[in-house]
């Protein structure tokens, strides 16, 4: 097992599922539900004859960063592409539910609990969506998960992190998008059809998958900051991850409802504005619309590492 | 067309090796494997539970089990794997690498 104090400055990329949940959380704070040791796989890919693991591919638990108890899911992509199935699944749900029961018992015992001692969510994604083995179930965990989202918000912060190799897609794409506010490293994708399936529904002229500069333009984290789909873009290391997390932990709940991309008339006028801003650009390339944003040279934006890019891009205001 | 399912024991008369609390290691990526590995006093023998899509080298299995612990003289253990189409390589690699880290501990 990977000492925490060098989990710190290990790559975000490069870490597994686990080390992501241990060192998101204070030294040695973090307490697993439901690990491998507990030895709940798939029932379903088994019989399927497909190889399963004790924690179905993902790291559920609780742990501390300063006075903030942290609820984490992380998701690892080498097991299946981080697919979410049925066990998998209700773990995802189950953390949110336990952390809103969490406040809710706090606040009941003390109305005057700080904000700092209030629970948050963190879910590292790595994922396509759905495990197709298991599809049913997964489009419910989906749903599931929504659903105590929205019964997360104005109590418990929901965070997105978002900056491992699989990237975030599918139907967990929209999860992260109804979230309260998304971290993401230079590393990190977050879409919904992933590159591969573009290409294969729509053609290789309009969106060419084997071109790592195009999905990295188009779905990649320089983007999504630029376009506001993403809130905060950090440095590839498990510390500037927490080290934002930090940040947000001890921040009011309401200051998280202006970070939302959902679930307000004011982000849905904001959503339509994109749209005709579209139609009016018609981009070729999200460099155009970096352009627009007023970003001057934006090719060399794109190429600039993570202190320039920070200090010189200016984000899409519509 | 289920998983491939394979129980055997590995005796070993003399173990130099035993295991502290139990241990977890890996991801089931494929072309790698997890396992757990922890102490179970049964006369020395070390055995083995794997799960593998793989079927067809029940033989092979015995032999990098049967090798490891030969090489190690690890003894009163029990190993499980969730196999994902490791080569036999990389299971004597995580074998080795599960043992240090549970001894290390």
């Amino acid at each position: 097992m990977t000492k925490w104090t060098d989990l710190q400055s290990a790559s975000f990329l490069e870490s597994n599922a686990r080390d992501r949940a241990l060192g998101l959380v204070d030294e040695g704070s973090f307490t697993e539900f439901c690990g491998p040791m507990d030895r709940r796989p798939s029932p379903h890919l088994g019989v399927l004859g497909d190889a399963v693991e004790y924690d179905d591919g993902v790291v559920t638990g609780v742990g501390r960063i300063g006075e903030t108890p942290v609820f984490v899911i992380s998701q690892e992509g080498r097991f299946i592409g981080g697919a979410v199935g049925e066990v998998h699944g209700a773990k995802i749900v189950n953390t949110v539910r336990l952390a809103i029961e969490m406040l809710d018992a706090m606040v009941a015992k003390n109305p005057d609990t700080p904000e700092a001692h209030k629970p948050i969510v963190v879910f590292s994604f790595e994922t396509g969506g759905v495990r197709l083995h298991e599809a049913n179930a997964g489009l419910l965990a989906h749903a599931e998960f929504m659903d105590q989202v929205q019964k997360a918000r104005g109590k418990v912060p929901v965070i997105a992190v978002i900056g491992s190799k699989v990237g975030c897609f599918g139907g967990m794409g929209f999860v992260a998008a109804a979230m309260d506010a998304i971290v993401m490293s230079e590393f990190g994708r977050l879409g919904l059809t992933g590159p591969e399936v573009i290409e294969q529904e729509m053609g290789r002229e309009e969106f060419d998958s084997s071109d790592r500069g195009l999905v990295f333009r188009t779905t990649g984290a320089k983007h999504k900051y630029i376009m506001g789909d993403c809130n905060f873009l950090v440095k590839d290391s498990v510390a500037a991850f927490r080290a934002q997390i930090a940040d947000l932990a001890v921040l009011p709940i309401a200051d998280f409802e202006a970070m939302r991309r959902i679930g307000s008339e004011a982000a849905v006028d904001k959503q339509l504005a994109l749209v005709a801003l579209a139609v009016e650009l018609q981009p070729k390339d999200s460099l155009d619309v970096w352009a627009h944003a007023g970003n001057e040279a934006p090719a060399e934006l794109n190429d600039a590492p993570y202190e320039e890019f920070i200090a010189k891009a200016q984000r899409l205001a519509v | 067309m289920a998983l491939n399912q394979l129980n055997f024991s590995i005796e070993n008369a003399s173990p130099t090796v035993a295991l502290g609390e139990a241990f977890h290691l890996g991801v089931v990526g494929s072309g790698d494997l997890e396992m757990i590995i922890e102490s179970k006093e049964q006369g020395g023998a070390v055995s083995f539970q794997i799960l593998s899509p793989v079927t067809g080298f029940d033989d092979l299995w015995k032999r990098v089990a049967d090798a490891f612990v030969r090489e190690s003289g690890l003894g009163n253990a029990h190993i499980e794997i969730n196999d994902n189409n490791a080569t036999p390589a990389v299971v004597m690699l995580r074998l080795r690498q599960a043992l240090a880290e549970a001894t290390a501990r």
